[in-house]
């Protein structure tokens, strides 16, 4: 998909110098291809969660941005770089009712035990498996509180979990399960829920930090959490919660994004850091202390909501 | 190439320079917009502190041959104010994102400026005369008792000193979720388009309260969304066409008699991509950052991160003319990447008789391409020629390692020094160029 083409080296006394992908069939090159792939994906992921703006990002950028982790993901699906430990979306989602079905698949890969193997994702089961920022989708006012209450209840059998704090029930989760083998994808998970979550967005997206035990991939887990983008800057009738997330995000350690593509010569994709998921945990502690108010769920009709800041705002 | 411009050998002189001499710039100065009046004598510039700045070229001086007339400052006015969207959090910026001119219909002239959300039709007129001779008042103002009234006088005007007013008209507002980034006056002069990143509002000039939404491509489901809108312009003679260029590097031109809602194009303008020059950033550098018709509407121009394109309407299948902006950039997309600078706009304009394009770059480089003799040009805007009537000095960029004496080399560019907008005057040989906080003014020498 990518410099499938000819290869052609990086030299610089060379007059018309192009910067084009070496192909990833040449040998002594391939790993140059997987490290220059690895440090856009990063710098990609870097300038998606690390912006905070005052102003609303720009859509295109965002848009481009996404684009971009897309296609190096389809890469790496298609380069089977995945682990084959894709679970298929078996989760029943009726005990929730209709409000969160869209829901259900963002939480299929809760459903089965990490042990079971499965095939390599399909494309379907993976865009099924959508952030549950979608629900934050639609000019129609909808908000993600209601469905965070019943986040919990997604988590893996056998046991249901009861209703309770979804964001301390997730970093229960965390701890009881093992980590990874990879530092990658616990990193990344745990990354992705921390800013997923820090958009704004619904508490159910803490859900992700469970994530290392499902062995969901890296980048399926990242690529869930991307288009929530979307949302939390578009979405029109959607209340941020900016008080929430700066106690829960103020202070997060942000060493972690200091990656050193060099130390991953080796052609070892997978490392993005060399941060361990023990180290992520302890940054996630402090914050299950946190008294994380329920938000109250409500439904209000947009042009309503115009009108009361219309009021209020005197104009 | 030396002292050969574009377009039969024209030679850039210096003329003007605007704006704070300091290197440090203030955030409102950043120029975001630089647009011509229909006739040229004014020229507009809007800033991200949401003013609008207004010269006016001074008559041609019979006597002084040897230059056109300079542009001074005609009126200044605060045009859009920061505002706060209490929903989502976030604050709505100021920054003047487009300027269009209406054609003159009388003695004040029109403008729609807008931010990203709001539009506005600004009036600007001339006072230079004043009633002097009430009855009842005096002339600082205050009200005369009546009693005191002996005889009766009819009030004349006499002359004052030029006053400009700009008065805000119509203000179009809410119609835009997303950030608004370009507008367009129809050739009927009755209606306008603005397009953000997902939709076209269609609005007629006297109405504020509602547009029509002639294009949305906003998915059902936001998940899916993988391409926006960059550019809309109307056609400049056929006042049901209009086109939109997109994220992707593609081109829709649509007939507003078609449907209502035109999300099926009349027709699409995309060029295949090249497989050798295939990288990580072709989607992003295949975004088009601009779109402009031609004067005469036969052709338009694209400006994607690398290339200006011509197109000729009448075919779809690929560009006419492609002329390469920066292609020693090839090389650095990962860096730009990083620094953002890969998702820099700049924007392209034609001159009056549509042989020669121009579009900006970085290190303050601006580029003209003759489509005639295809030779092309690099000039700088920089205070260093800042004589007048000084002619430019050509530049030229060293992508390989051997570096020419006066050439400048990749690496050594300053790419916070980036020319975004630049002007065409209308009729005459007359560029107005924006660096960062800056207005250049080039002329053609005029021998």
């Amino acid at each position: 998909m990518l410099g499938k083409g000819g290869k052609r080296k990086f030299d610089e006394h060379e007059d018309g110098l192009e910067g084009k992908v070496v192909s990833p069939t040449d040998g002594p090159s391939k790993v140059s291809y997987t490290l220059q792939r690895q440090t856009i994906f990063n710098i990609s992921l870097m300038k998606l969660y690390n912006h905070r703006p005052l102003t609303e990002p720009s859509l295109q950028k965002t848009v481009l941005i996404n684009n971009m982790l897309r296609r190096i993901q389809e890469e790496l699906k298609q380069e089977g770089s995945l682990r084959p430990v894709f679970i298929t979306t078996s989760q029943p989602a009726d005990t929730l009712g209709d409000d969160y079905r869209e829901a259900q698949p963002a939480f299929s890969h809760l459903a089965s035990s990490p042990a079971h193997p499965a095939d390599l994702v399909n494309t379907t089961s993976l865009e099924s498996c959508l952030t549950p920022a979608s629900l934050l989708e639609d000019d129609t006012f909808c908000t993600s509180q209601a469905v965070q209450p019943n986040g919990p209840t997604k988590l893996p059998p056998p046991t249901v979990q009861p209703e309770k704090d979804s964001f301390s029930s997730a970093l229960d989760e965390i701890e009881e399960l093992c980590p990874t083998p990879t530092s990658t994808e616990a990193v990344a998970t745990a990354v992705a829920a921390i800013d997923s979550s820090k958009e704004g967005s619904s508490e159910s997206n803490i859900q992700k930090p469970e994530g290392p035990q499902e062995s969901r991939t890296t980048d399926s887990k990242l690529m869930d959490s991307l288009p929530g983008n979307f949302e939390i800057t578009t979405s029109t009738g959607f209340l941020t919660d900016l008080t929430l997330d700066d106690i829960l995000f103020a202070d997060i350690d942000t060493s972690m994004y200091d990656f050193d593509p060099c130390t991953s010569a080796t052609g070892a994709a997978s490392k993005m850091a060399p941060v361990s998921a023990d180290d992520l945990l302890k940054t996630l502690a402090p914050y299950s202390s946190q008294p994380v108010a329920p938000n109250q769920p409500f439904k209000m009709d947009l042009t309503e909501l115009d009108h009361i800041m219309e009021v209020l705002v005197g104009s | 190439m030396a002292g050969a411009g574009g377009g039969n050998d024209i030679q850039w002189c210096f003329s003007q320079v605007k704006g704070a001499v300091d290197d440090d710039v203030a955030e409102a100065d950043i120029i975001s917009t630089v647009e011509f009046n229909h006739s040229g004598e004014l020229l507009a510039t809007g800033d991200k502190g949401g003013r609008v700045v207004i010269f006016q070229q001074e008559q041609e001086n019979k006597t002084q041959t040897h230059s056109r007339g300079e542009y001074n400052v005609y009126s200044t006015f605060q045009s859009h104010e920061p505002e706060f969207d209490y929903l989502k959090s976030l604050e709505i910026e100021e920054k003047i994102n487009k300027i269009r001119w209406l054609p003159q219909k009388n003695a004040a002239q029109f403008l729609l400026s807008t931010n990203d959300k709001t539009i506005k039709l600004w009036k600007i007129s001339e006072r230079d005369k004043r009633p002097e001779g009430y009855n009842l008042k005096e002339e600082d103002g205050r009200y005369r008792d009546p009693t005191t009234v002996t005889t009766l006088r009819v009030p004349v005007f006499r002359p004052m000193d030029l006053m400009v007013e700009a008065s805000p008209r119509r203000i179009f507002a809410n119609a835009h979720t997303y950030h608004i980034n370009s507008i367009s006056i129809n050739s009927d002069y009755e209606t306008y388009l603005s397009a953000d990143d997902l939709r076209i509002n269609l609005w007629h000039l006297e109405i504020t309260d509602r547009s029509f939404n002639i294009v949305d491509i906003k998915p059902a489901n936001m998940e899916e969304l993988t391409e926006v809108i960059t550019a809309a312009e109307f056609h400049p003679n056929s006042c049901n066409t209009f086109v939109y260029s997109s994220s992707k590097g593609t081109i829709r031109l649509c007939d507003m008699r078609a449907s209502a809602l035109c999300d099926r194009h009349s027709k699409l303008f995309e060029e295949p991509e090249d497989p050798s020059n295939r990288s990580f950033f072709s989607e992003i550098i295949s975004s088009i950052s601009d779109v402009k018709f031609s004067h005469s509407g036969r052709y338009m121009m694209t400006r994607d991160y690398l290339s200006v394109k011509i197109w000729d309407l009448n075919m779809e299948n690929r560009p006419v003319e492609t002329y390469q902006v920066h292609e020693y950039l090839r090389s650095k997309l990962c860096s730009l990447y990083e620094n953002d600078c890969i998702f820099d706009k700049f924007e392209c304009c034609w001159n009056g008789s549509d042989s020669v394009v121009m579009t900006g770059s970085y290190n303050n480089f601006f580029r003209m391409f003759d489509r005639n003799t295809k030779r092309d040009i690099t000039l700088e805007a920089s205070r260093e020629n800042n004589k007048p009537r000084t002619v430019l000095k050509p530049r030229k960029v060293c992508a390989s390692g051997k570096r020419k004496k006066d050439e400048i080399s990749v690496d050594s560019l300053d790419f916070n020094k980036k020319i975004l907008h630049t002007a065409w005057h209308p009729k005459e040989n007359i560029i107005a160029v924006a660096t960062t906080n800056n207005l250049y003014i080039f002329q053609d020498k005029v021998n």
